[in-house]
């Protein structure tokens, strides 16, 4: 297994289009799949070994007209699924064959941006530009009808979870699209959750009003087959949003991970007894303005969580311990996000969606 | 630098020297020349009787997020526009039924204004004036309270409720001060008698002697203010009633939208239908230099069926054309989103919008470049606002007070009302 | 000169012929006698009818409120009406000037001078409790007006700095501050342009600006507690760009030399030109400057040559007593508005400084005079009367409320006592604050009456509670018409009418427990104008 206490970082691959807002390993591959606040969906193939200069993508998917929230691909790498502010869930086939060909600039709002200010002495960078395959081909579960905010898979691939602002959850099958179950929240769903086993769902809710009584967040454990909340963790996470949620491997462990925006080092990330909702232990330090993401390590022990800080940090499990921690914050007033992370099957690539406009990749050596 | 003191507009000394009323310590000037002046144009106001609501959103709502969409554009952000009821006029999409009664708004996107931060943009928009200056100005609502309220009646003629302004009354007085209403329309402290009905009377009958047996040889004009003032108390105090909308709710929250906000513009319909000339209601929040979008789309949810349904009520009910609907904050918001997914504080560019009152509906005037970063033609000041605003109302926006020995104008030099806007 | 002086010059020369004395001098005459002479000239100039003298419960009542902030109690009431001393106004008057709480009614009236309700950087200002207590000991020590007021302009005695700190970093506002207050001159419009009708120019302006443009307000803090310091550069220039209407942005200034208001330039010594300014350190105070604008001002202002600063603090010494400046409005000496006795003002102003200043020497002569004595009643609906024919008019302060309250219902006799109760705390000040309108005009306001009506501050002091004037008319035997004479003699100090004492006997008797009523009859006694203003 990799030595999860040493991340090197591989790549910095650049796509400064607008935020980097999702990413996904593809099945057992070496392709990552990311998406960002436009809509758009590139695709990476990285090479074995770590080092040298950055891959370029090679496939652009083409079908989202607003935010990618999210992207989850099936453990067999076949089907990529991604969840948009457009309303809808689309479904990639990974091996299809391009229709098209387009060249972009991969660090375009960076030369432009240097254009505006060569006034000031800005220099523009070199350009990077990649030629791309464009995928037009998708299929779309549309049963939502307002942004689709997160979604998750179990491991066999065959049954979604999707969550919208409208607060409605829905867990439907994969490949027949049709609907198995369905619920609604109080108010927007947010952290979304399917235990291995479908038997049970974690769904943040929230409804963000600022100052005002009608403002809500909650987090609970619902039963899957009737739809019914059968248990509310408010007392442990009163008034707090919750960002994000993920089971482990085993399904002993549920973690939930507190999201911002919130003061001080406040997105800290909750291990929780899913058969009881009793807490286990926080972890700390916590994300500084907030947490994002949630990711299991395939090795079963090792979690990792991502925040408004730009700092990814892996924890055991078992201790609680901090690992280590991947990348620097950047500074500044206000620290910048990392919006999502995702393993490789092998667990030993780790990479992080950037809102500066680019997927790090991290690389652990065994 | 100071705006309201031109050389021309003096007047001679001897003009203002009339009367006089002087505080403790000598401290306060006085004058009845300009009192005069201004009840004639009160009186002239007061027949026409028009009345206003302000919803004040509070914190500065985005306009790029509502009014002013910039679909494709870097700034656009991740909403959607939709078409409104008008031709050419689109709103965000959260602003469904708000689109549906879009002929009754005239959307202002070319607001150009002068202070940026909170306490200071929140006197500016209530007041037309920067804070700085110590001449202590009276929020729009006394002025309108004043001009176009009735002391005599039994209600309050500037209620308010949830964030308002931070100005008061100023010069004008405290009889025309804001009557605060809590968020759910309860009334402000003290507003309950800790007396029995039929004590309470005969102590007020108790009161009315006394002063009936002082009246015959004291005359001087303050006992008289007291005497009113406490009356106009004791009718407050009965005419309570009016505030209660527990019975009204549950069918017009269908309308109005289930919030506290939507409850004060239920309120805000029910005062000026019963003759309160200004009702100030406030929504939190719009502040988001976090989380903008999130923060702008539950904001709206609450903003559409509320917004609308007063429209909607009070044009179904005859009142709209003698009603203004103001909808502002006291700033706008950054084109640029910062990276804490938010939008800060934007004057140079931003949206207002009228409606009823006899303003001309279904218009958008003024208009912002294609990132929404500057005015494109029509700027409108914060002074020009008001001078429509009062126009619309039929108060002079050049009225004068003194305060102390200094002329003060309603509204600063200068300020035009905006004729496309009144028709 | 007025036609009644030459009489009166004439009357004394022609007595003093009469008699075989040497003729006494014009200025003989005391000031109170010169004051109701000059006002009986001015009734007389426009056939004014005034109104007849106080009776003794409105004088009682006005001079007890005038001069020491709060009603006499009810014993005080009864031995002063009962009194047969002819002198005994005369004896009241000193009775009351001597009484430590002259000095904080002076502190209470003069800090509303200085600061207003709303005064300049607020956070540091709306706390001033050691301003007030320095105020009060020169009141209380008699402190001639002009040492006080140049211990403002300098602000190093402990306590009087925060009267600058007002203006701290905003020596314009300062300007016109200091200009209003002790040279009873306007100078706000000359900031941005030549006064319109006046005489004074944007020049005059910068000119008095420049003495405050070197101030530097430090601040110091020790725990929780801020301090501040009225420190002095030794550099520093007012810069003068024209006009404002004039301004373009990046136009900068020319330096203007500091000049005294209608008179001369300062006379200062060229800075050297390698006088470096010290750099600030935190925690060290600012050396004193080798030459200080400040102190120059502060002699300036004080000194009895100053054309202005005599007049300016007697007309408004004036004012607080008759109602009305001279001058009218108090601070706007100008060509245009001329002093509605001029004779008087004179005298007032070179009497005062005659008698170095001395305020307390001023208002008892005020307060003796027949003009200050006259009647509150009559047709005259003027607040305040311009000839000074009828007694003035004038709301309680907030401050004078919560005291009146007190004295008015024994509250110190139900054994709550505490020193923080005697001033008006947010409530009442946002109640009684500020009642006038931008133009000085009284308005009674839904606020106030809903706290005179509904709340449990003002309540406190009509319910019955052990000791309070309540408990003592339900606690007492008598006969309930004398108990109501009691309660008008307690509360407005003066005796019932007999319709008065009927409709209450008859208000109290109509419960047959008469606690809530008696408790009633004191609530309306408090809250009706005659309590409410001064008259």
């Amino acid at each position: 297994m990799p030595d999860l206490t040493k991340p090197t970082q591989a790549w910095t691959l650049t796509w400064d289009a607008d935020w980097v807002t999702s990413v996904a390993f593809i099945g057992s591959t070496r392709k990552v799949a990311a998406g960002n606040n436009l809509g758009g969906i590139l695709v990476w193939d990285l090479p074995e070994k770590p080092g040298g200069d950055a891959p370029k993508p090679t496939l652009r998917l083409d079908g989202h007209t607003n935010c990618v929230s999210k992207l989850a691909a099936t453990p067999d790498g076949k089907t990529l699924l991604s969840a948009s502010y457009d309303h809808t869930v689309r479904l990639w086939d990974t091996s299809a064959v391009p229709t098209g060909e387009d060249k972009i600039v991969l660090n375009a709002m960076a030369i432009a941006d240097a254009e505006r200010r060569k006034n000031n002495g800005a220099k523009a960078p070199p350009a990077m530009p990649a030629t791309v395959g464009v995928v037009k081909a998708s299929t779309a579960f549309d049963a939502h009808k307002e942004w689709v905010v997160n979604l998750d898979l179990t491991r066999d691939g065959k049954t979604v979870i999707s969550g919208d602002d409208g607060g409605h959850v829905i867990i439907w099958d994969r490949e027949s699209k049709a609907i198995q179950k369905r619920w609604q929240v109080k108010g927007w769903a947010y952290a979304l959750a399917l235990s291995s086993d479908k038997k049970q769902a974690c769904v943040g809710e929230r409804f963000p009003l600022v100052f005002d009584g009608g403002r809500h967040a909650a987090i609970k454990l619902w039963d899957t087959s009737t739809g019914e909340a059968t248990k509310d963790l408010s007392a442990e996470f009163k008034g707090m949003h919750m960002a994000a949620a993920a089971y482990s491997l085993d399904g002993k462990v549920l973690a939930v991970g507190r999201g911002g925006e919130s003061d001080g080092a406040s997105g800290i990330v909750t291990l929780l007894d899913p058969a009881n909702g009793k807490k286990i232990k926080a972890l700390t330090p916590g994300h500084i303005s907030g947490l994002t993401d949630l990711a299991f390590h395939p090795d079963g022990k090792h979690l990792a969580s991502a925040g408004r800080d730009t700092v990814v940090r892996i924890w055991e499990v078992a201790s609680g311990k901090l690992v280590s921690e991947v990348g620097k914050s950047r500074g500044g007033q206000f620290k910048d996000w990392i919006h999502a992370v995702s393993w490789s099957a092998d667990g030993a690539w780790l990479a992080a969606a950037d809102m500066a406009g680019a997927v790090n990749v991290w690389h652990f050596s065994k | 630098m100071n705006p309201f003191c031109r050389t021309g507009d003096h007047l001679s000394r001897r003009a203002f020297l009339k009367g006089a009323a002087v505080s403790g310590g000598g401290l306060v000037l006085p004058n009845w020349g300009g009192l005069a002046h201004a009840k004639t144009a009160a009186e002239i106001a007061s027949k026409a009787k028009k009345r206003c609501i302000l919803l004040w959103m509070n914190g500065g709502a985005s306009q790029i997020d509502t009014f002013d969409m910039k679909p494709g554009r870097p700034t656009g952000g991740p909403f959607r526009p939709i078409q409104s009821k008008v031709t050419g006029l689109q709103v965000c999409e959260y602003l469904p039924k708000v689109a549906a009664v879009a002929d009754k708004l005239a959307v202002i996107r070319s607001m150009q204004t002068h202070s940026p931060d909170h306490p200071d943009g929140i006197y500016h928009m209530h007041t037309c004036y920067k804070m700085s200056e110590r001449t202590p100005h009276p929020e729009l609502g006394a002025v309108i309270a004043k001009y176009n309220g009735d002391l005599g009646s039994d209600l309050p003629t500037f209620v308010r409720m949830g964030s308002c302004g931070n100005a008061g009354a100023g010069y004008l007085g405290p009889a025309h001060e804001p009557f605060s209403l809590g968020r759910d329309g309860k009334l402000g402290s003290f507003s309950t008698p800790y007396l029995a009905d039929d004590a309470e009377k005969k102590r007020a009958d108790l009161f009315r002697f006394v002063e009936s047996e002082f009246a015959v040889d004291h005359k001087a004009e303050p006992f008289a203010s007291h005497r009113t003032a406490k009356e106009r108390a004791w009718r407050l105090l009965r005419a309570k009633a009016v505030f209660d909308i527990s019975k009204e709710w549950p069918t017009a929250k269908e309308r109005y939208g289930d919030s506290d906000f939507g409850r004060g513009c239920l309120m805000a319909r029910k005062l000026v239908e019963a003759g309160v000339p200004f009702v100030e209601v406030g929504q939190e929040n719009y502040d988001s230099h976090a989380d903008n979008f999130v923060c702008h789309k539950a904001n709206m949810q609450l903003l559409d069926p509320a917004y609308s349904g007063l429209l909607t009520d009070l044009s179904e009910r005859g009142l709209l054309k003698d009603t203004l609907v103001i909808w502002m904050g006291e700033v706008g918001r950054t084109p640029g989103i910062n990276n804490r997914a938010g939008r800060d504080h934007f004057i140079r560019a931003w949206t207002t919008v009228l409606a009823g009152g006899g303003i001309v509906g279904g218009q958008v005037y003024g208009a912002t470049d294609a990132d929404g970063k500057d005015v494109k033609e029509n700027p409108v000041s914060e002074g020009d606002l008001f001078a429509t605003i009062y126009k619309a109302l039929g108060i002079n926006h050049r009225a004068k007070h003194l305060t102390g020995v200094r002329p003060v104008w309603l509204t600063p030099e200068g300020s035009q009302p905006v004729k496309e806007l009144l028709g | 000169m007025p036609r009644v002086r030459r009489l009166t010059i004439a009357t004394v020369v022609l007595a003093a012929l009469l008699c075989g004395a040497s003729p006494a001098r014009a200025g003989d005459e005391s000031l109170r006698q010169l004051i109701d002479s000059e006002v009986k000239a001015g009734w007389a100039k426009k056939s004014i009818a005034p109104a007849p003298k106080s009776a003794d419960s409105e004088f009682l009542r006005r001079v007890y409120l005038d001069l020491v902030g709060t009603i006499p109690t009810h014993d005080e009431t009864v031995a002063f009406l009962a009194d047969k001393e002819p002198k005994k106004r005369e004896q009241l008057i000193d009775k009351l000037l001597a009484d430590p709480r002259f000095a904080r009614q002076q502190a209470n009236v003069w800090d509303l001078v200085l600061f207003g309700r709303n005064p300049g950087n607020i956070d540091a200002t709306r706390k001033r409790d050691g301003f007030k207590v320095w105020l009060t000991k020169q009141f209380a020590e008699g402190v001639g007006y002009d040492k006080l007021v140049r211990e403002l302009l300098q602000g190093e005695q402990a306590g009087s700095e925060l009267f600058q700190v007002q203006f701290r970093n905003q020596p314009e506002e300062a300007t016109i501050a200091i200009s209003r207050i002790f040279l009873g001159t306007q100078l706000g419009c000359a900031k941005c342009h030549d006064h319109p009708y006046d005489k004074w120019t944007q020049r005059d302006f910068y000119g008095m600006a420049g003495f405050f443009v070197r101030i530097v307000i430090e601040e110091a803090t020790a725990g929780n507690v801020k301090t501040y310091t009225v420190a002095e550069k030794a550099s520093g220039e007012v810069l003068f760009s024209g006009a404002a209407k004039d301004q373009k942005p990046g136009k900068k200034g020319d330096p203007v030399k500091p000049r005294f208001l209608g008179g001369n330039d300062l006379d200062e010594p060229p800075t050297p030109k390698d006088a470096k300014e010290p750099t600030p350190k935190a925690g060290v105070k600012l050396p004193k400057p080798p030459f200080s604008r400040k102190q120059k001002l502060a002699d300036w202002v004080t000194a009895t040559e100053n054309p202005f600063f005599a007049k300016a603090v007697a007309n408004r010494v004036w004012a607080q007593f008759m109602g009305r400046g001279i001058v009218h409005p108090v601070d706007d000496f100008q060509a245009e508005n001329k002093p509605s006795h001029p004779e008087l003002l004179n005298a007032l102003a070179e009497r005062l400084t005659a008698n170095k200043f001395d305020l307390k020497w001023l208002i008892r002569e005020i307060v003796n005079s027949e003009a200050y004595q006259l009647a509150g009643t009559g047709s005259v609906t003027d607040t305040l009367p311009k000839h000074f024919e009828r007694a003035r008019v004038r709301p309680l302060t907030a401050e004078e409320i919560v005291l009146t309250l007190r004295t008015a219902t024994s509250y110190e006799s139900t054994g709550k006592s505490d020193d923080q109760s005697m001033s008006p705390n947010e409530y009442f000040m946002r109640a009684f604050g500020e009642p006038m309108n931008g133009m000085g005009d009284f308005q009674g306001s839904l606020s106030e009456h809903l706290f005179w009506n509904n709340a449990e501050q003002i309540r406190v002091f009509a319910r019955r509670k052990k000791g309070n004037l309540t408990d003592q008319l339900l606690a007492a035997t008598d006969p309930w018409e004398k108990r109501v004479e009691r309660l008008y003699l307690t509360v407005l100090n003066r005796p019932a009418k007999p319709t008065e004492v009927a409709k209450f006997v008859e208000f109290i008797k109509s419960d047959a427990k008469p606690d809530g009523r008696v408790e009633d009859a004191v609530w309306v006694l408090l809250t009706s104008s005659e309590f409410r203003f001064n008259h």
